[in-house]
């Protein structure tokens, strides 16, 4: 089954990071993006579990999940589009587990509790990660005692996610402009300069970041 | 105290052995507000790293830099960062929290204020900085000039007596421009700011220091070096317009 | 290769859960210790940086592109343990911010992309490092590392689907296995040809000097090995059985016996269909030529790529 990353698509013009469509910034006056992060994350984490636990017999929860779903999509005010696109990302997975099981005796149950599943994991998981910042999923899980250094670390990788992505899209776009030959190699030559003058960029910008961080008393 | 910032015969090298600054000198008076200006490279950005002790990363005993009478060493360098405040270049270096309100209380954090004192020197920082209602968002969704005030909210809450900032206009739209010198005009503390921004130095600063290729070339009240036309084409500047339709006071 | 929620079952997800904890909580201590502070933001921006560098797409031909995956460049870069907490942030981050791979299936994930293709290639690329000397030993190494990294964490992530009954593993593997050694080859050259770039600008950014034969890493590589190894056992070994060995005597070489016989789930009755039987013995086969051939390729594009020094 190949394993396709969904690319992400981005509506450019200017900064990549504000039109990044694969995330919703959530409608801040929803009722659901009032909910406390703790709150939904338990609760997410309580659905995931037992979806994927639950044998295929117990359609009373599949179904009370799907409905407890679809609700909290509508008070989220997310909009339909955006939800049916993300699940749609599903779809080769799904596809993939259908054909290898098509040919089997038990087989439709199979693919049919995986699809299933998949879905209602993946509506949950999205529900929830576009419906509260970021800052406060870190924060419950700094509460759950995830270790300092890896919050830090996941917390400066989304912070500058969006700069260094700003940055490739700019310097591509710098490079393309004087692309004058076709050929194959001399592309990726130049494709690998760019990510690694990322990562030089990336590097710096740390260290200048350590003493940003130094200025302002971090010990 | 009659000094706030004492510089003296300050050398530097980079990495590669080029020299960056030679044997820089000047002083600045408490509450005094003084430009820095020179061509890219002079080596402006440099100076002001040793200002609050990122630069040397070794003493080499090349010069001395003293804060309110403090020589900058490593054994007060928490000190000398409490009264130095110090507006990167660059505000994506200098935003590294998620959202503004925890990148503001970072500073007053570090200070090891108690919840309730960063709480409130986050709010007087923001609402100096007319942020007053931008706690909750998200750093990384703000526009530049947002950043950059963010930035100086950021320092201000730490409450320092003295302001350094390295290319503050940079980058800024005239509006940004316009709003970023008033709220500059209002800080009371000493100020010295590396810029290319001629009309902010005439509006806000009493004495000007240039700088080139790691040497001062001239140091004296705004009026009269930037009435220097020869002096500033010399060094890489230029006279300001504001200056040609203006009668000097 | 980011697996969604309900394509592994509970047990899959809880063992992977403990394994994955074990190595990331190993590594970030491993970090801690020999990381200077100054490079502690290092970590969170080379994260930011692979996932920006993610989406840079290297056209191949045919329309399809190829794109990095970098646990190994970044490995190559900072070493080992720092490559490991840096590819489990990005998984975070995925997972969370941008809901690609599962929550539960973050253990499986991990081990997968963070630890397995970050140490193996790593290691992979220590031992040829060593061989080969230079700057063209360190790209054949990365190359062939990259390479190596991105099949064994394919197979290992078809053995956690096998594992969990979702597709079985007379399936999973040729097929995982097949098509990564093809998307392996990209990454192994878009690795090296990073690894050349950031060589040649600024060589003083890679921390991680591996030509000074430390042997300190030795503890550290022992450790994440036997993790690995112990992974591998439980989601490749009952497998690798449908060979003529059986599952028993496996079990017996692997020093697992009968205690973990029952942990073993029984092969399901399509494994012995007989006409699939082959692929995966054939996929075994392949596999092993196939690493010949990419190495002999990563030796050429070393030579290809950097110019003999003109002073030894």
């Amino acid at each position: 089954m190949p394993c396709r990353r969904p690319a992400l698509q981005f509506q450019t013009e200017g900064p990549v990071s504000v039109h990044l469509v694969n995330h919703h910034h959530g409608q801040p006056d929803s009722l659901v993006y009032r909910l406390s992060a703790a709150l939904k994350l338990g609760l997410a984490l309580v659905i995931i579990v037992v979806t994927v636990l639950a044998p295929v017999q117990w359609r009373a929860w599949f179904i009370g999940v799907a409905v407890l779903l679809v609700l909290t999509a509508w008070l989220s005010q997310l909009p339909l589009f955006f939800l049916s696109r993300r699940l749609l990302v599903l779809s080769p997975f799904v596809l993939g587990v259908v054909l290898v099981n098509a040919f089997q005796p038990a087989g439709r149950a199979k693919w049919m509790a995986v699809a299933v599943k998949s879905v209602l994991c993946l509506l949950t998981v999205i529900l929830v990660s576009n419906t509260t910042p970021f800052s406060q999923i870190l924060r419950v899980l700094k509460s759950i005692r995830v270790p300092t250094l890896l919050i830090t670390t996941i917390a400066l990788m989304h912070r500058y996610l969006f700069v260094l992505m700003d940055e490739a899209e700019r310097m591509r776009r710098a490079r393309a402009s004087r692309t004058f030959t076709r050929g194959q190699r001399f592309h990726w030559q130049t494709l690998a300069t760019v990510v690694g003058q990322l990562f030089i960029r990336a590097s710096e910008r740390a260290e200048r970041i350590y003493d940003a961080m130094c200025a302002r008393g971090w010990k | 105290m009659n000094t706030a910032i004492e510089i003296a015969d300050l050398k530097y090298r980079y990495h590669d052995g080029t020299e960056a600054l030679r044997g820089v000198s000047f002083c600045v008076a408490p509450g005094e507000c003084v430009a820095l200006l020179g061509p890219n490279g002079s080596g402006k950005s440099t100076l002001l790293l040793h200002l609050n002790g990122i630069l040397p990363e070794k003493l080499s005993g090349d010069g001395t830099v003293k804060i309110l009478g403090e020589p900058v060493a490593p054994k007060n360098l928490e000190t000398i960062r409490r009264q130095v405040g110090l507006v990167f270049q660059d505000p994506d270096d200098q935003l590294f929290c998620p959202t503004v309100q925890e990148d503001v209380a970072f500073g007053p954090q570090q200070l090891g204020l108690g919840d309730a004192e960063v709480a409130a020197r986050v709010q007087k920082a923001l609402a100096q900085a007319g942020l007053a209602d931008f706690g909750r968002r998200a750093t990384h969704h703000l526009s530049h000039g947002e950043k950059r005030r963010v930035c100086l909210a950021g320092v201000l809450a730490c409450e320092p007596a003295i302001l350094i900032l390295d290319e503050p206009t940079s980058d800024l739209d005239p509006r940004g421009r316009r709003e970023f010198k008033a709220l500059l005009r209002q800080i009371p503390a000493t100020k010295l700011i590396a810029t290319h921004d001629l009309e902010l130095v005439v509006e806000l600063c009493s004495r000007a220091i240039v700088l080139d290729r790691g040497s001062v070339v001239a140091d004296g009240p705004v009026f009269e070096l930037l009435n220097d036309e020869k002096l500033m084409l010399e060094h890489g500047l230029e006279r300001p317009h504001i200056l040609r339709h203006q009668h000097p006071h | 290769m980011h697996i969604p929620d309900g394509f592994i079952d509970g047990k899959t997800a809880a063992v992977t859960a403990v394994i994955s904890a074990v190595g990331v909580g190993f590594a970030l201590r491993q970090v801690r210790r020999e990381l200077p502070p100054r490079r502690v933001p290092l970590l969170g921006l080379s994260a930011a940086f692979l996932f920006a560098a993610q989406m840079v797409n290297f056209p191949v031909a045919g329309g399809t592109s190829g794109h990095l995956v970098g646990g190994t460049l970044v490995a190559a870069l900072l070493g080992p343990s720092a490559a490991v907490v840096v590819v489990t942030t990005v998984l975070i981050v995925q997972c969370f911010l941008f809901q690609d791979g599962g929550v539960l299936a973050l253990g499986a994930n991990v081990f997968n992309m963070a630890i397995l293709n970050s140490v193996i290639g790593y290691m992979i690329y220590r031992m040829v490092c060593h061989w080969l000397t230079g700057i063209r030993g360190r790209v054949t190494a990365i190359a062939f590392a990259a390479w190596c990294a991105t099949v064994l964490a394919a197979i290992s992530c078809a053995g956690q689907l096998a594992w969990s009954g979702t597709i079985p593993w007379s399936v999973a593997f040729p097929a995982m296995a097949t098509v990564h050694m093809f998307i392996g080859v990209g990454e192994g050259l878009i690795s090296a040809l990073v690894f050349l770039a950031v060589c040649r600008a600024r060589p003083d950014l890679i921390t991680e000097t591996t030509l000074t034969g430390q042997p300190q890493r030795l503890g550290e590589l022992v450790r994440y090995g036997l993790l690995a190894t112990l992974g591998v056992a439980v989601f490749v070994a009952p497998f690798a059985c449908s060979w003529p060995d059986g599952l028993d005597s496996v079990a017996e070489k692997f020093g697992f016996g009968h205690k973990m016989a029952p942990l073993l789930p029984a092969p399901a009755p399509d494994y012995h269909v007989p006409g699939i039987h082959w692929a995966v013995g054939a996929t075994a086969v392949a596999g092993a030529a196939g690493s010949l051939i990419v190495f002999a390729l990563a030796l050429l594009m070393g030579r290809w790529l950097v110019p003999k020094p003109k002073d030894l």
